[in-house]
């Protein structure tokens, strides 16, 4: 089929708004963004011919070297992958406090999509309010695990180290100060004028539409599609989750959704913290052949990791299916056709909160 | 003359990014530095990603096929004077990528000129700074009575 296009517009790799490297070639009419299309492979390095053959022990750092933003989840699909394998029943005690790092992981990550975005609108002031608040939930990282970014913080059977009693406290005393934060940021992006003529009605991802591309995380769940990989998780079922639904299926919605995430995940950590039970941190057991499929939920959507172990622990096959390929795939074929103008494709796909590092992997 | 632009260029740093294949922990550590906390513009540097202006070129990542020729075309886009820094272990030595079967083609340093290094899995935002704020005076000094 001939189609009239007047400019097909190169976006990237290398562009202002992007943390990472991606190419959006957008096919015009005007302003009128006809059909938009992503092009990977910046990042490809191979991650999954390193990790077969060898033995858990170091895949186990490859897996959170997946992607630096979740590594926390990560880890802990690849461990509880192990797990499953190898019927290791985790420490009760472990099982709440990886929540904990989980939860703690998935408030910085949203927080940090919520700041590109604002960014994107180039609403300077409000994405710096996001990444000062962010600062503040790394340093409750910092203290429970040790490390930044790649913390390693989980092992089959539980938790690398116990959470001290000053530790929890100190968690516990910041929540409600970060809690009434987020609040009033999200109050503020809910309420700004012209964050809702940027941000209202752009990229629209029907329900029907998010189905159709399997769009999964916040991106879905701001479409009205309420899934979610913690339903299911046994930890999160005892803290009574729910997850959060919105029908818009905007840009706006994908933001509050993550807002709103950030909400509750705070009230999960200071739920695991105030019920946290006595006892060790590490169970024992030993790592079995085996294979499986697990899933978990990262802070973009369902993970799953496929891995086929031989009798020593090694890793026979690994196969790991990251959340961001179906959103970006969203993002480019359902919200970019028909966006009113060019300037409106870079927020659609910071909206949509991709992550190429775990997307080529 | 000399003198002016010397103490202008360590003062005012534009700062160009380039992701070639890193697992994202060192972007977001670089990011963090435009925090209220860390706070780099204070110090005159200033992060745009667009290679024409920049000063400095902080290199993340072990280099991916697709970035063997562009990282070189990117390096050459940049006005002189300039400098680029390595950012984490990845563009040092591969870091974890660095194994049999990978696509990666670590060092950076075989396509470009790499200034300074930055080791660390990933490095924390103030030695980000730090290492920007001590390299700039060094390696923009008297650059036009040199090039004489």
């Amino acid at each position: 089929m001939k189609r009239t296009v007047d400019v097909s517009f190169p976006v990237g790799p290398v562009h202002p708004c992007w943390k990472e490297p991606a190419r959006v070639k957008c096919e015009t009419r005007g302003e009128y963004v006809l059909r938009a299309e992503v092009e990977l492979g910046y990042m490809k390095k191979g991650i999954e011919r390193i990790m077969k053959g060898r033995p858990w022990q170091e895949v186990m750092f490859l897996a959170e070297r997946v992607c630096g933003i979740c590594s926390v989840v990560h880890n802990m699909v690849f461990i509880e992958t192990m797990e499953k394998i190898s019927g290791i029943a985790p420490a009760e005690r472990a099982a709440y406090l990886r929540v904990v790092a989980n939860e703690l992981d998935r408030i910085q990550s949203h927080l940090l999509a919520n700041f590109s975005y604002c960014y994107t609108i180039e609403h300077e002031t409000l994405g710096m309010y996001l990444l000062d608040l962010r600062e503040k939930v790394m340093d409750l990282l910092e203290k429970l695990t040790g490390a930044r970014v790649n913390k390693a913080y989980m092992v089959p059977g539980g938790v690398r180290f116990d959470i001290g009693e000053e530790t929890r406290h100190a968690i516990l005393g910041s929540i409600p100060r970060i809690r009434e934060e987020t609040k009033r940021y999200r109050g503020m992006f809910s309420g700004g004028p012209m964050i809702g003529l940027r941000s209202k009605g752009v990229g629209i991802l029907s329900r029907e539409d998010a189905g159709r591309c399997h769009a999964v995380g916040p991106t879905a769940r701001a479409s009205g599609i309420a899934v979610d990989c913690r339903q299911r998780h046994p930890t999160y079922m005892k803290l009574g989750f729910s997850p959060v639904v919105r029908d818009e299926g905007d840009n706006f919605a994908r933001v509050m959704v993550r807002f709103d995430e950030a909400i509750q995940s705070l009230s999960l950590v200071q739920q695991c913290l105030e019920r946290l039970p006595e006892g060790p941190v590490l169970a024992g057991g030993i790592c079995r052949a085996g294979e499986t499929v697990h899933r978990g939920e990262a802070p973009r959507g369902e993970l799953s990791y496929f891995v086929k172990t031989d009798e020593y622990g090694r890793i026979a096959e690994i196969s790991i299916q990251t959340p961001s390929i179906m959103n970006i795939e969203a993002a480019a074929h359902y919200m970019m056709t028909g966006a009113v103008s060019l300037a409106d494709v870079t927020s659609i796909f910071i909206s949509a909160d991709p992550c190429i590092a775990c997307t080529e992997r | 003359m000399q003198r002016v632009k010397n103490a202008v260029r360590s003062r005012s740093i534009h700062v160009c990014v380039v992701d070639t294949g890193s697992c994202n922990g060192c972007d977001i550590e670089v990011l963090a530095c435009l925090s209220p906390r860390y706070d780099i513009e204070q110090y005159g540097i200033y992060v745009h990603n667009n290679p024409r202006e920049a000063d400095v070129l902080l290199v993340i990542g072990a280099v991916t096929p697709q970035w063997e020729d562009k990282l070189i075309a990117l390096w050459e886009k940049i006005p002189e004077p300039k400098a680029a820094i390595a950012v984490g272990n990845c563009p040092i030595s591969g870091c974890v990528f660095n194994r049999h079967d990978s696509y990666v083609s670590a060092p950076a340093s075989k396509f470009i000129p790499i200034a300074a290094e930055i080791p660390g899995c990933p490095p924390r935002p103030t030695e980000i700074l730090s290492t920007i704020l001590a390299i700039a005076p060094l390696a923009f000094k008297d650059f036009e009575r040199e090039r004489k």
